[in-house]
């Protein structure tokens, strides 16, 4: 298994992805982990880390539930293939997460560390970089460990998704455009003010003549 | 006859107190705007807004010709910077050319009439010197650049007592509600100019945009009836957004500190009910009637824009 795969599930379990790849990286990424036995068990323990870092693991721990479900699935003949829900499960969190990124101007920090100020400020940005990530991941886990945990029937649970899954579908999309609306918005207004500041001098003449006149 | 004798002298005694803070604020931020604009300066600040902090590096410098120098970076994602050389000002942004504008100002996260002339203020807005407080590690004098109505935010700046710079900003409501604030996070002051700014001094910039290409605007089919006191349009003109290509007809309005723009353009919706969002103080209000989309945008409480906003009127359709 190769260190930059296990990276790439790292991220993902994350929920974190650079601003430069694409939807293929985390389609790629995930087809590879869906195909991998390795790699999905690597997939299982990073949110099991994930869980006890977050003290969220549930009371009753049972390691390796993906085989009584299964199992359970095999004995029902009318259900949905977990591995799409899953799949549906990830993009949706991605999208969610690409959208994100487009608002979030600074995901990634950018190199120039070399004033300890600003290093200072790149720390404040990434310890809240890192909170707004953790919220993005507990509802993905909620949906996919913890009402799993020991007791819950797990088909009756995927049986629910697809409509749920639409209605958020929609509501996100509906969202996203009422999103996309006021970026436009803001962006034209910066841009306006930008273009315009060169008026503003005109205006304010009496002081800019005079600080030139200091200068000369 | 006592009481009244003394309540008169209670109300000249704290009218003569507000005048002289305010002669004193008035001072301090003089000497911010002096500082500004002759003094080499390298600084860093955050801005911190909707639970999100951007970081900026700001060197500011006057070269032996006597001729200002600026740069402005932003320091997260994408490259954006802001480069000025005396009178003209270059943008590099994302996804867009390099362009350049003739200004002696860069449009920042800092109002830019804080380097200009305060006295353009005075007419909506008080000046109050409030204390002294510490901040990045230095003796700060606080000073509140109070609006005389309800219709536009609050303003306090904190200010280097040795060298006049702006050590924190907030823009604050008439509640007392934080809606953004930036915070310096280093400060040096110096004799010489930076290597970056020497580097500016000899680097060409982009050619200046021909403003003249862009469609001003003297008779639109629209009117704004309503703005708060001292809010005076800055331009007009017809663009294209340059997210969705959308032609819109476009107002600008300031009142010195604040910028307000209003727009107008056709929608493929026919109606939709007033929405807003905020940006820190930045509020975005936007709405489709028959067709048309009004959107107001700018620093100011909502009640302010939906009052604009409401009180537009046509004359005619506006042409698409």
């Amino acid at each position: 298994m190769s260190e930059s795969k296990s990276e790439k599930i790292s991220s993902l379990v994350d929920n974190y992805r650079a601003t430069t790849e694409d939807s293929s990286y985390v389609e790629q990424a995930i087809d590879d982990m869906i195909s991998n036995d390795d790699l999905s068990s690597l997939w299982q323990r990073y949110h099991l880390i994930g869980d006890a870092i977050r003290d969220e693991l549930p009371s009753s721990l049972q390691l390796d539930l993906s085989a009584q479900i299964s199992e359970a699935i095999e004995a029902e003949p009318t259900v949905l293939s977990p591995k799409t829900s899953i799949q549906d499960t990830v993009n949706n969190a991605s999208s969610e997460n690409k959208f994100k990124a487009k608002i979030l101007t600074f995901i990634k920090p950018f190199g120039q560390v070399a004033i300890a100020a600003s290093a200072a400020g790149l720390m404040i940005v990434s310890v809240q970089q890192n909170y707004a990530d953790n919220d993005n991941v507990i509802p993905s886990q909620v949906v996919q460990t913890t009402p799993l945990a020991g007791f819950a029937n797990p088909v009756s649970f995927n049986y629910q998704e697809p409509n749920r899954q639409l209605q958020q579908k929609a509501i996100l999309k509906q969202k996203m455009a009422k999103q996309h609306r006021f970026q436009t918005l803001l962006a034209d207004h910066q841009q306006q003010v930008k273009l315009n500041t060169s008026i503003k001098p005109i205006e304010l003449s009496n002081s800019v003549e005079k600080s030139d006149i200091i200068n000369k | 006859m006592k009481l009244l004798t003394s309540f008169l002298l209670l109300i000249s005694v704290s009218f003569s107190a507000i005048s002289v803070e305010n002669t004193q604020a008035k001072l301090l931020l003089e000497q911010l705007s002096n500082s500004l604009r002759q003094l080499n300066f390298s600084t860093s600040f955050v801005v911190v807004k909707n639970n999100q902090a951007e970081p900026y590096h700001w060197i500011h410098g006057v070269s032996k010709e006597n001729i200002e120098l600026e740069i402005l970076a932003l320091l997260n994602g994408p490259r954006r910077d802001i480069l000025r050389k005396g009178n003209t000002v270059s943008y590099i942004e994302p996804k867009s050319p390099a362009y350049s504008v003739t200004s002696n100002y860069l449009s920042s996260p800092i109002p830019s009439i804080l380097s200009g002339n305060i006295s353009n203020l005075e007419e909506n807005y008080h000046f109050v010197s409030v204390g002294r407080s510490r901040i990045l590690g230095r003796a700060a004098q606080l000073v509140r650049i109070v609006a005389k109505d309800t219709h536009r935010f609050d303003y306090w700046l904190w200010l280097d007592q040795t060298t006049g710079l702006l050590l924190k900003l907030a823009v604050i409501t008439r509640q007392g509600q934080l809606l953004e604030q930036i915070q310096f996070t280093h400060l040096e002051v110096s004799d010489t100019l930076s290597e970056n700014l020497l580097n500016l001094q000899s680097a060409e910039l982009p050619k200046v945009m021909d403003m003249k290409s862009v469609e001003q605007l003297t008779d639109l089919s629209w009117k704004v009836n309503w703005l708060p006191h001292g809010f005076k349009k800055v331009n007009a003109n017809r663009h294209q957004v340059n997210n969705n290509k959308k032609s819109v007809e476009f107002i600008l309005f300031n009142d010195g500190l604040v910028n307000i723009s209003v727009s107008i353009g056709n929608s493929k919706e026919r109606q939709r009910a007033m929405e807003y969002a905020n940006d820190g103080a930045t509020l975005v209000l936007n709405e489709v009637k028959n067709n048309i989309e009004i959107s107001v945008v700018g620093k100011i409480p909502p009640e302010t824009a939906r009052q604009i906003l409401t009180s537009i009127t046509f004359i005619n359709k506006p042409k698409p």
